[in-house]
């Protein structure tokens, strides 16, 4: 059995993620997104890729949604609008609510640029009529086999991970996800469950990101710099999510150093935006959650809205406005006016997709005049401030993920792709887990486990009840120094024994008896002479031993024997002695293989595991001399 | 129904119809049922019980509820359990729950639970319950540790999640209830084995295997041989650093308390702490342990963050464990201190009052080691916190800054206006502002002068000649004045010297938060002598040597005087808000590292290095003196330490002393011996006032030692202590000198020849200290209401005295004495008094005899306790004949010549 994942988006890119994987017969595509970068129909995966016919429905069995970014959720209302796909949807409940406004969002833009629409306002919200809102770790079953389930993810309001399982393969699609908590959100957080794989974003592949601490602190002096020395700030971020956590950061530190300079919000989208946090206040971070009794962080004592006409008033002040790459919109139109005067300070996001202005002043040397189109260039003489702040985990925070879930397998999407080389080479090192980063529209296969049903015996069921420990010291590594380790093994399960046909566990002591089998044991038979002296040789060549010379000459090897293996037994009818299995007995001459009539024989016989013990009964028997003065002593003893 | 019960028990019916049983129940648990009845059913059920064919368990919830709800069956129904136990035929389903019926204290119940064969019986019975209820109750059993350690690290394989995790809960108990395991291997097995266990899918097993992963970790650690101590100690550090990521909120608070338990980390390893990339210098380096599921080395970069996460968590209670783990490793470390003091200081910026606190106390255990270096753009965060809401952030701030040394002129001013700014807005915290003036006045003196020339004008009475001094910021700022350097010797001082006299007006309220450092009088003493010096500008001409001679004697002065810390103006510390026994824990494991830290310091009193030591041991005491300050009867323990430790620096004192040759000659022995006989002052007080006796010469000296070694002898002979080489040492020094004939030279060289051989121990308390305590006062009395006396003749005293930890055996005494010569002693008969030996408090008229002619009488009372070990002959009747030891401070009583 296998997983198959076929990358439609986001592979070794980032924009338009969408991952389709086939699990055990079960097919679920991961985020529906568009590429922002193009306008035509390249923004959207290559749909085609899964079902030939176009019947999207009878070939996937679900659709999930991570978190409502466009290029996570931008091409589902094509996908069932246009393209008619009619099957179940999932996403959290913020996501749900928060869709429609990105997507509507986006459709006005487009509408506004003149640029052809791919779907319209109806459809957007059709399409949010077949969605099925989950909550986290809330399990779903899709259907008979297969089960899904959200965990937290941070990155936005809403961000989910989703595990999904069908039989005993099971894999985690993490989508966009932060493993450090901000003022608005807390850090992803998942169980340590049994995975074959786990699709992981990577867009910071390589990068290590300082702590919260520091960027914050440096954002705040930055700013407070600027608003000393009459300057205006800009930041341009996008209605959701990064707006309200440095809102809460820069109010909470005006109140802390008493400021007055006014903060502003510009798009009326962002209060609406501030409202939904307020709602969904159980999705936020633990701070907020925690005081949002007493206060709600979302009451902010410094922000006022912002009018046009407050462009060009005198004084300084910090304005927020959308959208966060300054694309276009209100945000670039601010930059415009301000970006000529040294004084002004534009608050960069981490990372802008190339071709935007954003991008364009990020590797500017400022002065310098950028060109946004034939016509209109602008003067930017304005201080440029880098955001440090992300919402994607860094590095250390997939490798710890990874680490945490430990699955069999992990793929990498989401990211650039020398970047996801360094952190495969990473993983497969240092966690030894395989990893792959397959490029869009490829295909990879990956093992899972599959599980067989067996039957169990009733002996080896009750054998697997009760507590079968055991301590083995074993020697870790070459290293001489080091003690032997003492282990634990617990041999319940291990001692059972699987047969094939019909697969069944019985244990070891039902063996027999299923296959049919006789016991067999191998016994060892040799003729042992024993030196004795003339005097008994006289006695014994002109006649066969007597029963009673036999038995006291057998008392006297007894003698000699038990002395030094205390556990030594005399055998009733005083045929032999015995110690453990072995058995000497006196050798009949007929009956003899060794054929040698010089000596006095003892046969021993004695079977496989006694077989140590047994030479050194031999040897003993070899190496004593038996004499007749002995033997009398022995009478004597006997007869007392 | 009583009938019917009486019928099935004589009927000898074998099985109890669910009907009936509902019925028994009711009877149980009816309150008017009669004796009687509930007789017959404890008589039915427990013949039922020996039944081999009934429902066990049934009957066994039955009895328990039955013995519940009366306590008057309780024996009967535990005897029968107990014989049910014993019965060969009992079903093991029922053991767990029969055994839980027992009496514990019973000794037939102990028995049972010192059975091995039943405890193993149990452990390997094939019921999952019956296996999970074993190890929970694991404790009641008394079997062998070998036994049980075996059971608990075999049952760390189950497949049940929740037998694992009580294995791990056993094993973490076995080692707390002070089981000694010194097989290496099997300490190993089982801290490798709980590693394992750190990756186990179930969050509760994960959490489990972190204790148990601490301390069998520490346990490792000590059972390797020295050379590779560091080694396993920097590898379980790791160990438990891969779980500050764990999901689970619980085990990364577990991890954190779990690292700050780790005393020795390699410094690149905490330097590695603190950076997200791997560091060059740990680079390469792997250390055994469980990295993964499967991998069984863990690199060093696994450190990687470790403390950086946890301050960034979003669990508070993750971010203080961090914050709290911190502590730890930035004692050794100054590089580690100083790069965490960064982050620590964006941790006073948290939401949760809780995580600033402990925040707060990182940084004052950093600064209060000396490691604290606080950098300009840290200040503003500090200062912030002094006008915090909170009282506890407050005052822990101004902790922290006593000790902080602040490099620059400005840093110290904004220091200085920020402290008064906090007095403005917050008065309630005056005393504690003061004290804290003071102190940072100290550790600053140049910058005192220098702030306190700029602000002198402000100090200055108006020109219209009346003091303004009611301004909150002036007052603060004579406190800083007072902490100025000035020279007794050669009365000059280095501010203008009215401002000493202006703040005489100001006595009381500087007085309230100077308490620990000085008393009133000697306040007033100091600023009205400091008043008529000479005001020299350049400060230069002071040394720090002779600085506030004054004032350092009267802290040791007062300290001698009277164990009692606590004053009305008491601060409120963070301290106040703990409880009783939560203090004392705290003041004990203080005590305790105190104990174990002071051993580290002989090596460095052996090479002089006394101001170094002094520090330390000044920083220890005060460090003490927090606690202290909770109650007004401090522990034993407490002053025990405190005189211990003032102990270690006089004789760390006298050591340097006789260290150095030259000094011996110039100065010759006259101030070793100052320096001893304030040592064995010292030590008196501790041999006799906390239960569990003069400089001399040279012969004396013998005399002494002579006494110590047989005593030593005596306690080695009953087989209490062990002695060391030194003592054997001096043992053939002594008798040497014995037959020696040139007593005085020989004796010198061969003493100091066995004193290099002597060491610090380590000392290990191992019950609880009393602290023989007194005070004495007499109600109402001081300078304006004396009482009345007729010279000449015998006047009776009332007074009213508090006795706390003092048994009847021991001999007390009243001292009054006039003047430095003459003492009166007044015999105290504990048996009189009545109250039990830890507090005793009674009123008692003392007659003084010789009362001399005056107007005015000023009697100085204290009660002494005579020491009955070592004789010394005093030879006068009516006084004690032994050596005295002063329990309280000395009272003043006025007496005044009654006018008609």
């Amino acid at each position: 059995m296998a997983i198959e994942c076929l990358v439609l988006g986001a592979g070794q890119e980032v924009g338009k993620s969408c991952v389709v994987v086939t699990i055990n017969g079960k097919r679920i595509m991961f985020d529906c997104g568009m590429h922002m970068r193009y306008t035509d129909l390249r923004q959207y995966p290559d749909f085609s890729l899964i079902s030939d016919s176009g019947d999207f429905t009878s070939s996937l069995s679900c659709v999930i949604i991570t978190h409502f970014h466009l290029d996570h959720i931008g091409a589902l209302p094509y996908f069932t609008q246009v393209l008619g796909y009619d099957g179940p949807i999932y996403m959290t409940y913020p996501t749900k609510a928060l869709a429609p406004l990105a997507l509507e969002d986006y459709r006005k833009q487009t509408e506004r640029r003149g640029e052809k629409e791919q779907f319209t306002a109806e459809h957007i919200a059709d399409c949010m009529k077949k969605v099925t809102a989950v909550d986290l770790k809330q399990t779903i079953h899709v259907d008979k086999d297969l089960q899904i389930q959200a965990y937290y993810a941070g990155h936005v309001l809403g961000a989910a991970m989703f595990y999904a399982k069908v039989g005993d393969a099971a894999l985690v699609y993490t989508g966009d996800y932060n493993m450090v908590p901000d003022r608005l959100l807390g850090a992803a957080q998942i169980d340590r469950l049994q995975l074959d794989l786990v699709i992981s974003e990577s867009t910071y592949a390589t990068t290590y990101r300082d702590s919260k601490y520091v960027q914050e602190r440096e954002f705040l002096k930055a700013v407070h710099k600027c608003v000393a020395s009459g300057g205006k700030v800009l930041i341009p971020t996008n209605a959701l999510g990064r707006a309200q956590e440095l809102c809460m950061l820069l109010d909470d530190y005006w109140e802390r150093t008493n400021l007055k300079v006014p903060i502003y919000f510009s798009s009326g989208s962002t209060i609406q935006a501030n409202l939904y946090h307020r709602i969904l206040i159980n999705w936020t971070s633990q701070k907020v959650k925690d005081t949002h009794a007493r206060h709600n962080a979302f009451d902010f004592k410094n922000v006022k809205s912002f009018d046009r006409s407050l462009i060009n008033a005198p004084g300084p002040c910090v304005l927020f406005a959308s959208p966060g790459m300054l694309g276009g919109g209100f945000s670039l139109e601010v930059l415009k006016q301000w970006a000529p005067y040294e004084e002004n300070l534009v608050m960069l996001p981490g990372s802008c997709s190339t071709g935007t202005v954003g991008s364009k002043l990020m590797s500017a040397k400022i002065p310098t005049q950028i060109k946004l189109d034939e016509n209109v260039k602008i003067d930017v003489r304005c201080q440029i401030y880098k955001l440090a702040f992300s919402a994607h985990t860094d590095a250390k925070g997939i490798m710890d993920l990874v680490k945490f879930l430990s699955p069999k397998h992990v793929l990498l999407v989401h990211g650039e792709k020398p970047k996801m080389a360094a952190l495969k080479e990473k993983i497969q090192s240092e966690l030894g887990i395989e990893c792959c980063y397959p490029a869009n529209n490829e295909t990879v296969t990956i093992p899972s486990t599959h599980h067989i049903e067996a039957g169990v015996s009733d002996a080896f069921l009750q054998s697997c009840l009760a507590p079968n420990f055991k301590f083995w010291k074993t020697n870790v590594g070459s290293d001489e120094r080091t003690p032997p380790l003492l282990q634990v093994y617990d041999d319940r399960v291990s001692q059972g024994i699987l047969t094939l046909q019909n697969p069944r566990v019985i244990s070891q002591n039902e063996l027999r008896d299923v296959l049919g089998l006789e016991n067999h044991l191998v016994k060892f038979d040799h003729c042992c002479s024993a030196a004795y002296d003339s005097e008994i040789s006289n006695a014994a060549s002109d006649w066969l031993p007597s029963t009673s010379q036999r038995n006291s000459l057998l008392q006297l090897l007894f003698g000699i024997v038990s002395r030094d293996f205390p556990d030594c037994i005399m055998h009733d009818c005083q045929k032999g002695i015995q110690v453990g299995s072995f058995v000497a007995s006196m050798c009949s001459r007929e009956e003899c293989p060794s054929g040698n009539a010089d000596a006095l024989h003892f046969r021993c016989t004695w079977s496989a595991t006694d077989e140590e013990l047994a030479w050194k009964v031999i040897s003993l028997v070899k190496n004593v001399k038996l004499s007749s003065a002995s033997l009398d002593s022995f009478r004597v003893l006997m007869d007392f | 129904m009583e009938q019917r019960l009486a019928a099935a028990a004589g009927g000898r019916n074998h099985n109890l119809f669910p009907k009936s049983l509902n019925a028994v129940l009711s009877l149980i648990n009816n309150p008017c049922t009669s004796d009687s009845t509930l007789t017959t059913i404890s008589k039915t059920l427990i013949f039922h019980l020996q039944n081999p064919n009934s429902n066990h368990q049934q009957i066994l919830s039955l009895l328990s509820t039955l013995s519940d709800h009366h306590p008057r069956l309780h024996r009967e129904v535990s005897a029968a359990v107990n014989a049910f136990i014993l019965l060969p035929s009992i079903p093991i389903p029922a053991l767990p729950h029969a055994l839980s019926l027992l009496d514990p204290a019973n000794s037939a119940a102990l028995d049972l639970f010192s059975d091995e064969s039943l405890f193993l019986s149990l452990c390997f019975y094939e019921c999952v319950k019956t296996r999970k209820w074993v190890l929970r109750n694991v404790s009641k059993f008394r079997v062998r540790p070998s036994v049980l350690l075996t059971i608990l690290l075999g049952f760390t394989m189950d497949p049940y999640p929740y037998i694992r995790e009580a294995a791990l809960d056993g094993l973490v108990m076995i080692l707390n209830d002070g089981v000694v395991v010194e097989d290496r291997s099997l300490v190993g097995g089982c801290y490798f084995r709980a590693a394992e266990l750190l990756f186990d899918a179930d969050s509760s097993v994960r959490r489990s295997a972190v204790s148990a992963v601490s301390e069998w970790g520490q346990l490792n650690v000590a059972s390797n041989p020295d050379e590779c101590k560091r080694d396993w100690s920097d590898a379980l550090f790791l160990q438990l650093c891969l779980m500050v990521r764990d999901m689970d909120v619980e085990i990364r608070v577990a991890a954190f308390n779990a690292l700050g338990k780790i005393p020795t980390v390699s410094e690149n390893i905490l330097l590695q702490t603190l950076s997200k990339k791997a560091l060059l210098s740990t680079k390469e380096k792997i250390y055994p342990g469980q990295y993964t599921e499967k991998l069984t080395k863990i690199p060093a970069t696994a450190a990687a963050f470790t403390f950086l996460h946890g301050l960034e968590d979003d669990f508070f209670q993750v971010r203080r464990s961090a914050c709290h783990a911190l502590q730890t490793p930035t004692v050794p470390s100054a590089e580690f201190a100083c790069g965490t003091v960064d982050i620590l200081v964006c941790m006073l910026n948290d939401a949760s009052v809780v995580v600033r606190l402990q925040a707060l106390e990182t940084l004052h255990h950093m600064a209060s080691h000396g490691h604290l270096k606080v950098a300009e753009s840290h200040l503003d965060m500090f200062f912030s916190i002094l006008i915090d809401n909170d009282a506890l952030i407050r005052s822990a701030m101004r902790k922290t800054l006593q000790f902080t040394k602040l490099q620059k002129l400005a840093m110290f001013r904004s220091c200085i206006e920020n402290l008064i700014k906090n007095l403005e807005l917050y008065p309630e915290d005056e005393a504690d502002i003061f004290y804290a003036l003071y102190r940072i006045g100290c550790l600053h003196r140049k910058f005192v002068v220098k702030v306190i020339q700029e602000v002198s004008q402000e100090l200055e009475p108006s020109f219209d000649g009346k003091l303004g001094f009611n301004k909150v910021r002036t007052a603060g700022l004579f406190v800083l004045a007072i902490s100025a350097p000035v020279s007794l010797e050669r009365k000059t001082s280095s501010v203008p010297p009215q401002i000493f006299s202006y703040a005489v007006t100001l006595l009381g309220r500087i007085c309230c938060g100077l308490v620990d450092v000085v008393d009133e009088n000697t306040l007033l003493t100091y600023l009205s002598q400091c008043s008529r010096f000479t005001f020299t500008s350049t400060s230069e001409n002071i040394e720090g040597g002779s600085l506030d001679f004054g004032l350092k004697y009267n802290r040791i002065h007062l300290h001698e005087k009277s164990n009692k810390v606590s004053s009305p103006s008491e601060i409120l510390g963070p301290n106040e808000f703990t409880s009783p026994v939560e203090s004392h824990v705290k003041s004990m494991s203080c005590v305790k590292i105190i104990f174990q830290k002071i051993v580290d310091l002989w090596p460095l009193i052996q090479l002089g290095c006394m101001n170094e030591v002094a520090r330390t041991l000044r920083s220890w005491k005060e460090e003490t003196r927090l606690f202290t300050r909770d109650s007004h009867q401090p522990a034993g323990v407490l002053v025990f330490a405190m005189n211990y430790i003032h102990t270690i620096k006089l004789l760390g004192n006298a050591w340097a002393y006789s260290l150095s040759k030259t000094n011996l000659q110039l100065k010759g022995m006259g101030a070793l011996e100052n320096l001893l006989g304030k040592m064995e002052r010292r030590l008196t007080e501790m041999l006799y006032r906390l239960a569990c006796g003069d400089t001399c010469y040279f012969e004396e000296y013998m005399r002494k030692l002579d006494f110590v070694l047989h005593s030593i002898e005596y306690l080695h002979k009953e087989g209490s202590v062990e002695i060391s080489r030194f003592v054997t040492e001096l043992q053939n020094a002594s008798r040497e000198i014995g037959n020696s004939e040139d007593k005085a030279v020989d004796m010198p060289d061969l003493l100091l020849n066995s004193l290099s051989l002597f060491s610090l121990q380590h000392i290990m308390l191992s019950g609880e200290l009393k602290h023989l305590d007194a005070e004495v006062d007499v109600c109402g009395n001081d300078f304006r209401k004396p009482l009345p006396f007729i010279p000449g003749l015998p006047v009776g005293i009332p007074f009213e005295i508090t006795l706390h930890n003092i048994s009847s055996e021991i001999k007390l005494w009243l001292a009054i004495s006039v003047g430095e010569r003459s003492t009166q002693f007044v015999f105290l008969d504990l048996n009189e008094f009545g109250g039990s030996d830890e507090r005793r408090k009674f009123n008692f008229v003392a007659p003084f005899f010789r009362t001399p002619i005056v107007k005015h009488l000023v009697l100085k009372v204290s009660i002494v306790m005579e020491s009955l070990s070592e004789d010394r002959n005093l030879k006068r009747c009516n006084r004690p004949k032994h050596e005295l030891i002063y329990l309280s401070g000395g009272r003043e009583v006025h007496l005044s010549m009654v006018v008609r």
